[in-house]
């Protein structure tokens, strides 16, 4: 029963995917696989500023549909990767792109990790090294009767 | 007070983090920083959505302020906000419409300009007409070069032909008065 549903649901993820794949090729035919490959990459970097945490391949709001169109036009004017992000960056901001621009206001999210990592280590080591005073004898003693008398 | 300041560390890091998300929970996810704010307004060339023979480039703008209204007539939050718009206009503002359809789709569908002139005069005639004249942007270049998202958006543009404003969502008496008014008020004083 199992392997049955695994079975048919493998086979609707892969018919999603071919038809996407079909659909995209269709409807906007680039002369060489590089820049077929460059378009289905860029449209999936590229997020649709109207709708929330989505890119414009995976979106049908019209600005979507729009800015596909753009990317496909700009792609056969012979842009490459960086220009074409330059461009929509021109018009709607870093928004536009999944990969945020590093400056002073973002470096935080690259250095933040980094420096919690670092104090971790740091408080880590400095409780490492306050050992707790070692038990004496009678203290033992004591544990090991209380642990006999458990017995 | 060693021992202090180690307590007192952790808690005013989470503090800082609490402060940090709580202003989170009322920040508008749509609106982002226009990048053509200062800028002058895009180059065009671009019909009369009435009169398809006359066409307007962005030289209209210069020497008046203006509220530049990104609508369509299958956009609903449109017709909300057209009275209010016409109220402006009665009170002397500069209104110029932004007009794109949705149904002429440079992939899809071809609907005829009569069609859209049509559906434009209907609504107008419904809901009064705030817009001294209408630009048609036929395959919505213009608004993809001012990144516009969607409609109703509005642009205060000044004398210079400039974007000073760039604003995403409906026109009402509380986004004018806390968004445009100082700064309208004082461009059309030069």
């Amino acid at each position: 029963m199992n392997r049955l549903m695994g079975a048919v649901l493998l086979f609707i993820m892969l018919a999603c995917f071919s038809s996407v794949a079909v659909a995209t090729e269709d409807k906007f035919h680039l002369d060489s696989p590089e820049k077929s490959a460059l378009f289905l990459e860029l449209t999936n970097e590229l997020r649709c500023p109207k709708c929330q945490n989505q890119n414009i391949a995976d979106s049908d709001a019209m600005i979507a549909v729009d800015l596909r169109r753009k990317v496909y036009e700009l792609l056969q004017k012979d842009y490459d990767r960086g220009q074409v992000i330059d461009y929509m960056k021109q018009r709607y901001g870093d928004f536009v792109h999944y990969q945020p621009p590093v400056n002073p206001m973002t470096i935080w999210l690259w250095l933040l990790p980094v420096l919690f990592i670092f104090v971790a280590l740091v408080g880590v080591i400095i409780t490492r090294k306050r050992q707790p005073t070692p038990m004496n004898n009678e203290q033992l003693a004591k544990a090991q009767a209380i642990l006999e008398h458990d017995e | 007070m060693k021992k202090v300041a180690l307590y007192l560390i952790p808690l005013a890091v989470f503090l800082s983090l609490i402060i940090f998300l709580y202003q989170g929970l009322f920040s508008d996810p749509r609106s982002h920083r226009s990048s053509l704010l200062e800028e002058p307004v895009p180059e065009f060339v671009l019909p009369d959505l009435m009169n398809i023979e006359q066409t307007y480039t962005r030289d209209v703008f210069l020497g008046e302020v203006t509220l530049l209204n990104v609508w369509g007539v299958w956009c609903i939050t449109c017709a909300i906000e057209l009275p209010y718009l016409k109220q402006l206009q009665d009170e002397g503002k500069h209104i110029v419409g932004l007009y794109y359809d949705q149904d002429i789709d440079p992939d899809f569908g071809i609907k005829t300009v009569e069609r859209v002139q049509q559906e434009v005069t209907d609504k107008l005639n419904q809901l009064g007409n705030p817009y001294d004249y209408n630009i048609f942007d036929v395959k919505r270049d213009l608004s993809l070069d001012l990144g516009v998202t969607g409609a109703p958006e509005t642009f205060l543009i000044d004398q210079q032909g400039k974007i000073r404003l760039h604003h995403i969502g409906d026109l009402n008496p509380r986004v004018w008065n806390n968004k445009f008014a100082v700064l309208y008020d004082e461009l059309a004083a030069q």
